[in-house]
């Protein structure tokens, strides 16, 4: 995969030497570190393009060489501005490199950029198809926190909901699959410069899928922490 | 631009052991600068003398023995602590808190209250001392580590005794970290490097990837973990805990924690301990104060039977670091052993049989991770441009959410620098106040975890859901925690103010700031007493010889008198502890034999010229 060139930055005063500057970090024209301009993102910081797959070496390659850059150690004997900078700069290079190498934030991040994704909106509710067995699962978890408290026999109650546990763990690997799908979708449409409408779409699916991850993964979770208690 | 002249150190400050160390700029070659006994160890231990005199380090050591309720050891483990975190340590530990420790731990000494980074703060002050005495030179900044899995708090509490101590802490470094840069700096090493770091009361395990690029070595931290109440302290306190039960099946001893005689049997134990990492066995011979010698054969495998559950204990911390590092024991190049606990064959024995590879010991474990803080300050004092340093948070931070849960916003194991933006606004209309609770650690409910920090947002009046608020949670380069508050439709600064659960209010600072002058102002005296004293007595010496000449017979009784009596009155100021005094004395000593010196002096010079001829002169 190449890498496409950052988007082009507006141009912007240096707090410095108060001249227009074109640099992404440092001023192009007295040499000191710069704010993050408007409009980078964490793919743009990291000259990647708006997709989904990533090579991982080569992330880590570019994270590597701006941390060289822009590290606080690196600005111990700077002026107060710079070192203060310097902080806030890796500290944004840092949660770019976290985010984007975790595939799963790096959907959540892309469709929050898109603005498809509003923070805190994760439905809690249960995906319809899987009313039943959720209900089920409710069901031996209250039955096995009665049978704990007045201890009574837990090995068939234990079985079930281990037998639970791997069922949803086995879902929560379908929807993961899915998702991967959808993401090449998305890097298909991406190159192809697909309409809007076409991209849309695709980020709801996603959406969807993530929703619905997070809640079996609560699930999982849940179930796993009260096995584990008995 | 340096903002300041004095020389720059790393300081290793240790539970039981603290060093401080420093680049040789001709070799390019940490190391570790003696103190004034010759060794580069400087116990942490801190006695308050009844005339109000700080003592540290080894002379504090030997007064565990004789004034152990004016003297403390292993405050480390206060660092940082409030009283509900520190019940366990004070089953084992002699420490006599003050009441009103609730927030911040304050210990007694003798008849004055010191809060724990006071008193670490006198230890640095020590080895700032041993660094200038070996320069000749000022020493004003630093690098201090910290073990890996510290808190906010505890590392806040460190940086306040480096400026308690009259140092600019540049960085806190995480020991494991910096014991891999005295090591990568010794042999070069490359690839995944497992460190496995038990002190004297401290766990750490940390995950590093050593790589080369084109710029320089960069030393990225993938993982760490670790438990900040377990290191060789414990040991000692198990095998103090059995034999306290051995003699008191025979012999009715009272072992009060405080007491001299249960300071003398650690003392013996510990001896016992470090002979079990030589020998297979070795006898305790300890006389019990009703006459009785008690002896204890100890056998290498029973000692090791003691200790399996701490050997056990730390080896969970270091599953869960390469867990969280998604690597397996195979896939590690490298292990390193740090600390002193670490010499005990067993311990090697189960870092080598879990990595299955012999760990690195070339290194002296008591002195690498100094070695390794020095290095460090050398790359920031210097701007050393070809090594690079990337370290991790141990512990998540996260805010306390509707019914108590937490929720994450910076993952433990994160870069530093890491952040976290959270949007805030009102539920209710008019509503002028938001409550934020910021807590570390890896539990679910906020109560599990380690509060650090509570504050309100003040907005002003308006519809519920208006007012936008982020708040901008940094964790910095040394681990420490950073709150900004910005109102989203101003674009203005939003002033808090975050009052920390645990730790010293910048006021109190300020006082203690002011106090600590007060003892350097005391280290002043003593200085300035010592060489009064020693001027006084040449003064005194070149006047007895002056008297005793054949020159002195010149002088008259009256004037002989006057002599005597200055120097009756010298001698006088000399045994005492006042340096003004002193000097005054001496002034009056020297007017008294301006005579004296003069006819001395005269006579001297006409025998020198006895016998020799005018051409000769």
């Amino acid at each position: 995969m190449s890498s496409q060139p950052a988007t082009t930055n507006p141009p912007l005063v240096c707090w410095n030497c108060h001249e227009r500057t074109v640099g992404t970090h440092f001023c192009s024209s007295c040499g000191k570190l710069l704010q993050l301009p408007q409009g980078v993102d964490y793919f743009s910081l990291l000259e990647l393009p708006r997709k989904l797959w990533i090579e991982m070496a080569a992330l880590e390659q570019k994270f590597l060489q701006l941390s060289w850059k822009l590290h606080p150690d690196k600005f111990v004997n700077a002026g107060e501005e710079e070192r203060e900078l310097s902080l806030k700069r890796s500290s944004e290079l840092n949660d770019a490199y976290r985010t984007l190498r975790d595939p799963i934030a790096r959907v959540e991040y892309l469709l929050a950029l898109e603005g498809a994704r509003k923070e805190g909106e994760k439905k809690q509710q249960a995906p319809p198809e899987l009313l039943e067995e959720v209900f089920e699962l409710n069901e031996s978890l209250d039955e096995l926190r009665e049978a704990r408290a007045s201890a009574g026999d837990l090995t068939a109650l234990k079985a079930r909901l281990e037998s639970a546990e791997r069922n949803f763990q086995e879902k929560l690997g379908e929807v993961d699959d899915q998702l991967q799908a959808v993401a090449k979708e998305w890097d298909a449409a991406f190159d192809a410069n697909a309409d809007s409408a076409a991209r849309k779409k695709l980020m709801a699916r996603m959406n969807e899928l993530l929703n619905r991850r997070s809640y079996i993964r609560n699930l999982v979770t849940n179930v796993t922490k009260e096995l584990a208690e008995v | 631009m340096n903002r300041s002249m004095g020389r720059i150190v790393g300081i290793d400050l240790g539970t039981t052991n603290s060093l401080v160390a420093y680049v040789d700029p001709q070799t390019g070659r940490p190391k570790c600068i003696p103190g004034p006994y010759g060794s580069t160890l400087c116990p942490s231990v801190v006695s308050l003398d009844p005339d109000g005199k700080i003592i540290v380090g080894e002379p504090a050591r030997r007064r565990l023995l004789i004034q152990p309720e004016r003297t403390i050891y292993s405050v480390k483990r206060l660092m940082g602590r409030g009283l509900a975190d520190v019940q366990e340590e004070l089953q084992l530990f002699p420490f006599r808190l003050d009441p009103g420790s609730a927030s911040v731990i304050r210990v007694r000494l003798g008849e004055k209250v010191f809060t724990p980074p006071e008193i670490s703060a006198f230890i640095l002050r020590e080895l700032k001392s041993w660094a200038e005495a070996h320069f000749g030179e000022a020493v004003d900044r630093a690098v201090i580590t910290v073990p890996a899995y510290f808190n906010d708090a505890q590392r806040q509490a460190t940086k306040d005794a480096g400026k308690l101590a009259g140092l600019e802490v540049l960085r806190l470094v995480n020991e494991p970290t910096a014991a891999a840069l005295a090591y990568g700096l010794h042999e070069k090493q490359r690839g995944k490097v497992a460190v496995y770091d038990l002190g004297g009361g401290t766990f750490d395990i940390s995950i590093l990837k050593l790589i080369s690029t084109r710029e320089g070595d960069i030393y990225q931290v993938l993982s760490t973990n670790g438990d900040t109440h377990l290191g060789g302290d414990d040991i000692d306190n198990l095998l103090q805990a059995f034999i306290h039960e051995q003699i008191r099946q025979t012999d009715d001893v009272d072992f009060s924690p405080h007491g001299e005689l249960a300071q003398e049997l650690r003392k013996a134990l510990i001896a016992i301990k470090h002979e079990l990492s030589e020998e297979e066995s070795a006898l305790l011979r300890f006389p019990l104060p009703n006459g009785r010698l008690f002896e204890h054969q100890f056998t290498r495998g029973a000692f090791e039977a003691l200790i399996l559950p701490i050997v056990e204990r730390t080896m969970r911390p270091v599953k869960q670091a390469l867990a969280d590092a998604q690597l397996k024991p195979s896939d590690m190049d490298e292990a390193v052993l740090v600390g002193g606990a670490t010499r005990t064959p067993m311990i090697r024995r189960t870092v080598r049989e879990f990595f299955g590879r012999a760990p690195h010991t070339e290194l002296n474990p008591d002195e690498v991770v100094a070695l390794g803080a020095a290095v460090q300050a050398n790359i920031l004092d210097r701007g050393v441009q070809d090594m690079l340093l990337l370290d991790v948070t141990p512990l998540s931070l996260g805010i306390e959410t509707y019914g108590g849960a937490v929720a994450k916003v910076i993952p433990r194991n994160s870069t530093i620098p890491a952040s976290a933006q959270e949007l805030y606004t009102t539920g209710v209309d008019n509503q002028t106040g938001i409550d934020i609770h910021v807590v570390q650690g890896e539990r679910e409910l906020a109560r599990d975890c380690r509060s650090l920090a509570r504050f309100t947002l003040r907005v002003p009046p308006a519809p519920a859901g208006l007012p936008r608020i982020e708040v901008k949670f940094l964790i910095d380069a040394n681990g420490i925690l950073q709150v900004a508050a910005k109102d989203v439709r101003t674009g203005e600064a939003h002033s808090i103010e975050v009052q920390p659960s645990y730790g010293i209010s910048d006021a109190e600072i300020e006082r203690m700031l002011e106090e600590s002058i007060e003892y350097a102002e005391k280290d002043f005296a003593e200085r300035q007493l010592i060489e009064a004293r020693t001027e006084a007595e040449s003064i005194l010496n070149a006047t007895a010889k002056a008297l005793n000449s054949s020159q002195a017979n010149a002088i008259s009784a009256e004037e002989r008198g006057k002599i005597d009596a200055s120097v009756a009155a010298l001698r006088e100021a000399s045994a005492g502890s006042d340096y003004k005094l002193i000097r005054r004395r001496i002034d009056e000593l020297n007017r008294a034999t301006l005579h004296l010196a003069e006819v001395v002096m005269n006579g001297a010079i006409s025998t020198a010229l006895e016998g020799r001829n005018v051409a000769e002169v």
